[in-house]
């Protein structure tokens, strides 16, 4: 890379965008830095909206991240709509074109939906969080469907609402994600705080604007005033369909986050390697780590080191707050550290290859030494 | 410069303790202990990783 690198765009404003900004100048990147995001908002933290955003009395400022400092000039809310990579240019949907010698792409995910009833709300960002806790005052039943994390989180800010609350879940609810040990402990405490299970096989939105109603596998048919869907999200990809570079709606990264030399992709769109193939982690620390490589690895090429990520994940709901470091779903039972079933604990469960997954279950513990835990050395 | 705390907003992720060891660190009961609430602009890039990181931006510099 000996031609100087004189501009960079950064396309995506949430963490991953905001992250590889910040660290391209951490890097020696001194040139012209332009991020752009199609929200209005500043970047802003994702994970708050559905855990303290949804319960805050009258606080709304727990998702606001620190002001940027990276002074990169920001164009917000105006989406890229399209990529050429042989002249690098991103086209905006007003029409600007922005010239770049190096690129981050960092646009996110959205949610997936059921169907295009208004009434179906989902939660991704921040318009979405504070519509649904307009919604929520007024709405004495709700139906989640998803029994994935942001789910469960969802329903228990709806019963912590005081909101009468049925999830709708394919299987045991985040079985798939945490494994069956966890999944029970949790689904105990929802059921304890009045939160309705319903499991099916699969469940679809019908009706018309202002009548709407989930129906579930059997053709069970549940009616609520307000249904909020969380079943998955879909990389925002779109704008690159012609650029050849997307596969299967997923960016694919080498290990140090670039899908060519002069391109990276990072965050919630983009596979990258790991020791079970190439995955998408959309969480919120794989997007900070995958950022930080990446704009280190645009800037100085392959002397930049490689991504080396162990997941860290955690989620609060029901009364319970989890923070777990390695790969999930853990299955079997888990080796107990400190504590036992029930209560404050620290647990651990050995993989076939050495390494571990580590998990504090209402047990506050520095992640360093969580990590430590994981590998087999806390 | 400084780094401050909002203590009530603090979770305990310690994911700054990750990104700047140097500067502060959770103790055995995961309450996060500055280390040097005076920053020396040599360790402003540390600070910044550190603020940046906390998922409940619970740090801030002043």
């Amino acid at each position: 890379m000996s031609t100087p690198i004189k501009r960079v765009v950064v396309v995506g404003n949430g963490i991953a965008g905001l992250t590889a900004a910040d660290s391209l100048r951490e890097s020696g990147f001194d040139g012209e830095l332009t991020i752009v995001g199609d929200e209005p908002h500043p970047a802003y933290s994702r994970p708050a909206l559905s855990k303290a955003l949804l319960l805050d009395g009258d606080d709304m400022s727990s998702h606001e991240l620190p002001p940027p400092t990276h002074g990169a000039n920001e164009i917000r809310g105006v989406r890229a709509s399209g990529l050429d990579v042989e002249r690098r240019l991103v086209s905006l949907e007003d029409g600007t074109a922005l010239p770049y010698d190096r690129l981050v792409i960092a646009t996110g995910s959205r949610a997936r939906r059921l169907s295009d009833l208004p009434e179906e709300l989902t939660l991704r960002g921040l318009d979405d969080a504070l519509t649904l806790r307009g919604r929520l005052a007024a709405s004495p039943s709700v139906v989640v469907v998803g029994g994935g994390p942001l789910g469960m989180e969802i329903a228990s800010g709806c019963l912590a609402a005081g909101c009468r609350v049925t999830l709708v879940s394919q299987g045991t609810p985040l079985i798939v994600q945490l494994g069956p040990y966890l999944a029970d402990v949790f689904v105990k405490a929802a059921l304890d705080r009045g939160l309705t299970v319903v499991e099916t096989g699969g469940a679809r939105l019908e009706g018309q604007a202002g009548d709407a109603r989930v129906v579930l596998e059997d053709g069970a048919v549940l009616q609520a005033g307000l249904v909020i869907s969380a079943v998955g999200d879909v990389p925002n990809t779109d704008w690159l369909a012609d650029t050849g570079m997307v596969e299967k709606g997923v960016l694919q990264v080498d290990s140090r986050g670039l899908v060519r030399p002069d391109i990276a992709a990072v965050g919630d769109p983009a596979a990258f390697p790991t020791p079970y193939g190439r995955r998408r982690i959309p969480l919120w620390s794989s997007a900070i780590e995958q950022a930080k490589v990446a704009a280190a690895a645009l800037v100085r090429g392959d002397e930049a080191p490689p991504l080396r990520f162990q997941p860290y994940f955690w989620t609060e709901q029901f009364g319970l707050s989890l923070k777990a470091v390695g790969y999930l779903p853990v299955q079997g039972e888990p080796t107990y550290v400190e504590g036992g079933p029930g209560g404050s604990s620290l647990m651990r469960w050995s993989h076939d290859d050495g390494s571990g997954t580590a998990v504090a279950l209402n047990h506050r513990i520095p992640i360093p030494r969580l990590r430590r835990l994981s590998q087999g050395t806390g | 410069m400084k780094i401050v705390i909002d203590r009530p907003r603090c979770e305990g992720h310690g994911l700054c303790e990750e990104a700047a060891p140097q500067l502060m660190h959770l103790d055995d009961d995961g309450e996060l202990v500055l280390d040097r609430e005076e920053i020396s602009d040599a360790d402003a890039s540390l600070a910044n990783a550190a603020v940046r990181v906390c998922p409940v931006a619970a740090l801030r510099i002043a």
